[in-house]
């Protein structure tokens, strides 16, 4: 039944996982590199906020911006730590470190938190709903439309109108040149790492928000969702990842609803293929790429 | 003359000798001195170095990570299985099989071919186009390979029994079968390094407009040996699936990729003694640290149970050697009598890595 | 002002500097001419940073330069425009001038610089919001130098800035470097147009395989035989007997 409140819904989602493929593009866009511990930053937002928010009584606003500040921290300490010493390297080494950083962020909250799921305390304002022409909407949705507009606006504004944002851009067309012109590299790349941790803690706000529970391997889904995103929508591209992950969340609540019952299971395995199909027939994506396919050396 | 040819021969496969040797033996002594959980341990390490050498072949010579690896391992495992099944403890554990899957059953040997055929040709099937690829798209569509064959294997009910544990398969693997396979992909994976396609494909690896202008097709190179790692990794997870008697799709998907990542470049990707070394010593650090941890929860030494120190440990590890070592501790180099190497291995054997670029 | 005194380069096992002794004194136009492969590209990467001899001595303004990397040295006061121009393709002509003005911190001289820019390249102000990517060749190749200006190099290092480019875009280049040095500025081109380049240098270089060949002021280089040997192919570069010089 597509009603009102469906397509609102459907919006939400797509903002979402819009909003998750822009974080992980930030750092595609300057490293061409998939940063495999983007969700465990999600997975550290959430248990940031299972902690906090059980153990204190402070207002759920506060302890949220925590944990997107958690999340940014997390960030800037992997790169910091682990992978600004192996940029110079090959591609191939700076993938299998980020995925072994996803690994050990994984099992360190296996090992300091608990494997099994924990109960996540949301905020009230998360399960009213508001009447909008006759339809209901979960709160819930509607703050992630507005948060996404928001945080996409901000990103636009820093990018085109700060010297901060014109020196990202640059690092994204042509890595080595900015180099030489005197930006400092590691500056960069570490605000590309703190941006791209933000978005993954407004994520993990939202993401939470729905199953109310936090796990260990909550980030997968996520780094998924944005991987499928980027690819279908140009991982060239912050627009295109953008408008990638907004199809992707569209497309599966539509299917959800179209599909029967039989080949809803296969859902993902479709996506999959179409990742696949879509980077042989157009490996920079449906968007127009704009970043320079050449390799941070 | 002759003693010199002899002595050449010795030298030039005396990587191959060293190995099986290193590996009859350990298998040896675990049979003759181990209890039941360290000849398990040893089996398994057997095969996992399989998997691994699959992936050496591979990566090792190439230069490309092939990040869906452990799904071919997937593949040959279920294939395999089904194949060896009896029709009636098919029926229990897949209960809505294929007809035509139910009442096949080969004995092991043949089912690990089948397992092992299928992954050669599925990743023939479906890995060409994947050859042309660069650099970055590549790694992408590689690890979107690897969740598709994870997806399908999840929903593929009829034949995996889905996400559920798929259990009944015959512990046909013994630590003598495993040996014997591991030197058997052993020697494959060595003579395929220097063989004219590995000569070739590595040739792609150290200078790709080079071997262009030399008149290398390099998707086709590529190709090829891409199948031989499916192929090996089939015939592993064959193996596999004979040891374990019950496993799931995610046994053969994130966590195994980063278990046999870890054993190769902790060992060093470009050699085949590296894959070796590797799978050793990571598997002895997991098992130390696994007794560790199983000493602290059994005597509940701490109010929680240990979980996961095992892959924080070995994650930090493998940083660390990315890090500062990341051609590996062989560096690339294979272990041999002579110090010194033939001609053409001079050259191509160089201590540097494709990890290090 | 730069002194490059007897410099080893090698890439692995194989030499690609033997000796390479350069000198640039203030307000001259130096070029360094050669054949593709002759080791001009490996001088400019040693002097910026990029790659570290294993012998000899490169000295500016009094400090050594061997070790340093390519951002200390452009604090130094070197600008190297690269051999293929590297412009941000997505940025527009102002954001890569504002790049090329990052490390100087000052506004106000910002747009002081951006002034002196649209009288020295007056396309650049026409096409100013313009993306990177849409301009023609040489007006990129304006536009690299533009930004390198922005700088405020002591040394402007140019790396076959006619690669690619028209015979009349050529010379528009050409007649930009000379204003440029008529201005004050400090140039070391490299290239392998010689005849253009021999008509603005002060002096120049000719470097083959990997030593200096030749040296002196266009008028005592164009009287040498050799030189027009080697480029003519009437000698292969390494028939040249090289204590000529």
């Amino acid at each position: 039944m597509i009603t009102l409140d469906f397509i609102i819904n459907a919006i939400s989602l797509g903002s979402l996982y819009a909003l998750i493929s822009l974080g992980l593009v930030i750092i595609y866009g300057i490293l061409k590199m998939v940063n495999f511990a983007y969700g465990e930053l999600i997975m550290i937002g959430g248990y940031f906020l299972y902690i906090v928010g059980l153990n204190t009584q402070i207002p759920w606003f506060f302890v949220a911006v925590a944990a997107i500040l958690a999340a940014m921290l997390v960030s800037f300490t992997t790169e910091l730590v682990a992978f600004r010493q192996v940029r110079e390297k090959s591609l191939t080494a700076l993938l299998i470190t980020s995925f072994a950083v996803s690994t050990l962020l994984q099992n360190a909250a296996l090992l300091i938190i608990s494997p099994r799921a924990k109960a996540v305390p949301l905020p009230a304002i998360f399960s009213t709903s508001v009447s909008l022409l006759g339809a209901n909407i979960p709160m819930r949705n509607v703050l992630t439309i507005v948060t996404t507009i928001i945080l996409l606006i901000g990103l636009s504004l820093l990018l085109k109108h700060t010297l901060l944002g014109i020196a990202l851009r640059a690092a994204a067309d042509n890595f080595k040149m900015t180099r030489m012109l005197g930006v400092p590299a590691n500056l960069v790349i570490s605000i590309a790492f703190i941006l791209s941790g933000a978005i993954a803690g407004v994520v993990s706000l939202f993401w939470v928000g729905r199953t109310a529970s936090v796990t260990p391997s909550i980030g997968q889904a996520p780094l998924l969702i944005a991987f499928i995103a980027t690819v279908v929508g140009g991982i060239n591209s912050l627009e295109g990842a953008v408008v990638g992950g907004f199809v992707y969340g569209l497309l599966f609540s539509f299917i959800g609803v179209l599909l029967p019952q039989s080949m809803l299971d296969y859902r993902e395995a479709f996506m999959f293929l179409i990742v696949i199909l879509i980077l042989l027939w157009r490996p920079q994506g449906l968007i127009k790429g704009r970043f320079a396919q050449e390799r941070v050396g | 003359m002759k003693k010199n040819n002899f002595l050449a021969g010795i030298s030039t496969y005396s990587t191959i000798i060293i190995l099986s040797v290193l590996m009859l033996i350990i298998a040896t002594l675990t049979d003759l001195f181990g209890g039941s959980l360290l000849v398990r341990i040893v089996t398994a390490l057997f095969v996992n170095l399989i998997v691994v050498m699959g992936m050496q072949v591979f990566m090792g010579n190439s230069g490309i990570l092939a990040w869906a690896h452990v799904g071919f391992m997937g593949i040959g495992a279920y294939v395999s299985s089904i194949c060896s099944m009896s029709p009636e403890i098919k029926e229990m554990a897949v209960p809505q099989i294929y007809p035509f899957l139910l009442n096949i059953q080969f004995s092991f040997i043949p089912s690990l071919l089948v397992g092992t055929l299928v992954a050669i040709v599925i990743a023939a099937i479906i890995s060409y186009p994947l050859m042309r690829l660069s650099d970055t798209t590549a790694a992408i569509s590689s690890f979107a390979l690897l969740i598709i064959i994870n997806s399908i294997l999840v929903h593929w009910d009829r034949v995996t029994n889905g996400p559920r544990t798929l259990f009944g398969v015959e512990e046909f693997t013994t630590i003598w079968t495993a040996v014997a396979g591991a030197i058997l992909i052993l020697v494959f994976a060595y003579l395929f390094k220097e063989s004219s396609l590995g000569l070739r494909l590595r040739a792609s690896r150290d200078d790709f407009y080079a071997a262009s202008a030399m008149g290398i097709n390099i998707t086709r190179v590529r190709y090829f040996s891409f199948i031989v790692g499916a192929g090996i990794a089939g015939f592993g997870g064959g193996l596999f699936a004979h040891y374990i008697t019950s496993f799931t799709p995610t046994a053969f998907y994130l966590a195994e990729t980063f278990n046999i990542l870890a054993m190769l470049v902790v060992g060093g990707t470009m050699s085949v003694s590296g894959a070796v070394v590797g799978t050793f010593l990571v598997t002895a650090t997991k098992e130390g640290i696994r007794a560790v941890e199983n000493f602290i929860n059994l005597n509940n030494l701490l109010s929680f149970d240990v979980v996961g120190l095992t892959e924080v440990l070995l994650a930090t590890a493998l940083i660390v050697v990315l890090i500062f070592r990341p051609q590996g501790i062989l560096g690339g180099r294979e272990l041999r009598f002579s110090k010194k190497t033939t001609g053409k291995n001079r050259l191509l054997n160089s201590s540097e890595s494709s990890l290090e670029e | 002002m730069l002194q490059v005194e007897h410099l080893k380069v090698r890439y692995g096992s194989i030499i690609a500097l033997h000796d390479i002794s350069i000198e640039v004194h203030e307000g001259e136009l130096v070029a360094l001419l050669g054949v593709n492969g002759a080791g001009k590209t490996t001088t400019l990467s040693a002097i910026a940073g990029v790659v570290k001899p294993v012998q000899g001595k490169i000295v500016f303004l009094g400090h050594s330069l061997i070790g340093e990397s390519p951002e200390a040295i452009l604090k130094r006061g070197i600008a190297v425009v690269p051999e293929h121009r590297d412009i941000f393709p997505n940025l527009t002509v102002e954001e890569n001038l504002r790049m090329g003005a990052f490390s100087r911190h000052n506004r106000q001289e910002f747009m002081e610089d951006i002034q002196q820019t649209y009288e020295l390249f007056p396309i650049l102000k026409e096409r100013f919001h313009q993306s990177g990517g849409t301009l023609s060749g040489g007006e990129q190749q304006q536009l690299a130098i533009a930004r390198s200006m922005m700088t405020h190099p002591k040394l402007l290092v140019l790396d076959e800035p006619s690669l690619g480019l028209a015979p009349k875009i050529v010379d528009q280049i050409f007649s930009l470097i000379v204003t440029l040095r008529s201005r004050g500025s400090t140039i070391l081109l490299v290239e392998q147009n010689v005849n253009r380049t021999l008509e603005i240098a002060d002096r120049a270089y000719l470097i083959n395989n990997g030593r200096v060949a030749l040296h002196g002021t266009p008028e005592e280089l164009k009287s040498q035989s050799a030189i027009k040997d080697i480029y003519l192919g009437k000698k292969h570069p390494r028939e040249v007997n090289l204590d000529n010089t």
